[in-house]
């Protein structure tokens, strides 16, 4: 397995434990609790679990694992990293405040702004 | 042997439901899993709604930012783009022109046996104004 596929699949795992910890969902899954949350294999994940602990992104209690403050803040930072470009406004979307909605002249512009972004 | 089937709905229906719910308002995960019950979901499949709802953001049809919780971590919050509401109407319509299709085959089997929740759903599709 290459570095990056390992990056991705730990950025998956803390970005999912890190969800379900927010939402008041589970703080300390098993690995099952945690397979079954993305649909992958528990042997599959449990092995990339034992070295994300070993790592030093999870804290494990018996047969139960949690985050610890670099894998909170790994999960918290790489969540928001996946989807920076996703969440700019994108053509034909503006924040209301946007200068162009002070005049149709304005909006053609802004508009052809964004496009060109692309 | 027992009969009794789930409802059968639309491939992918949490998809268009979750648009929905993010339609009427902005929402975190939580609050989604507990409003998708109105939907004829049963709220126990949290990591469904988790990968439903990054497969929405991917594909630009939500988008999610932080929202500081007094009681907790950060949480992501959730709220519905431009394309996402296109994709909805979108999705709404073919469903509505499904219940018309389904709508015509339940009346039609009902000739010869009689199904209870089907004659509702036929008197509520009757009674809608077009």
């Amino acid at each position: 397995m290459s570095e990056l596929e390992l990056l991705r699949i730990r950025d998956e795992v803390l970005q999912a434990m890190y969800w379900m910890r927010s939402e008041g969902l589970a703080e300390r899954p098993s690995a099952n609790d945690l397979a079954t949350f993305l649909a992958v294999s528990p042997t599959t994940l449990g092995a990339y679990l034992d070295r994300f602990a070993e790592e030093g992104y999870l804290d494990r209690d018996g047969e139960l694992f949690s985050l610890n403050a670099k894998g909170e803040e790994a999960g918290k930072r790489s969540f928001a990293d996946e989807f920076a470009d996703l969440t700019r406004p994108t053509h034909g979307e503006c924040d209301a405040d946007c200068w162009c909605h002070s005049s149709p002249e304005e909006a053609a512009r802004c508009l052809e702004e964004r496009a060109n972004v692309h | 042997m027992s009969t009794e089937r789930p409802a059968v709905l639309p491939k992918n229906f949490l998809r268009p439901c979750l648009l929905l719910l993010l339609r009427e308002e902005r929402a975190h995960g939580y609050d989604l899993l507990e409003r998708i019950q109105s939907l004829g979901f049963d709220g126990s499949d949290p990591g469904g709604l988790y990968r439903a709802l990054r497969g929405l953001e991917r594909d630009g049809l939500v988008r999610s930012v932080w929202e500081p919780s007094e009681t907790g971590p950060d949480r992501r919050t959730y709220e519905i783009t431009r394309p996402g509401m296109e994709e909805l109407h979108a999705t709404a319509k073919g469903i509505a022109a499904g219940h018309e299709t389904v709508a015509g085959f339940l009346s039609r089997y009902q000739e010869f046996v009689s199904l209870p929740r089907a004659k509702s759903l036929l008197r509520s599709t009757s009674s809608t104004p077009r």
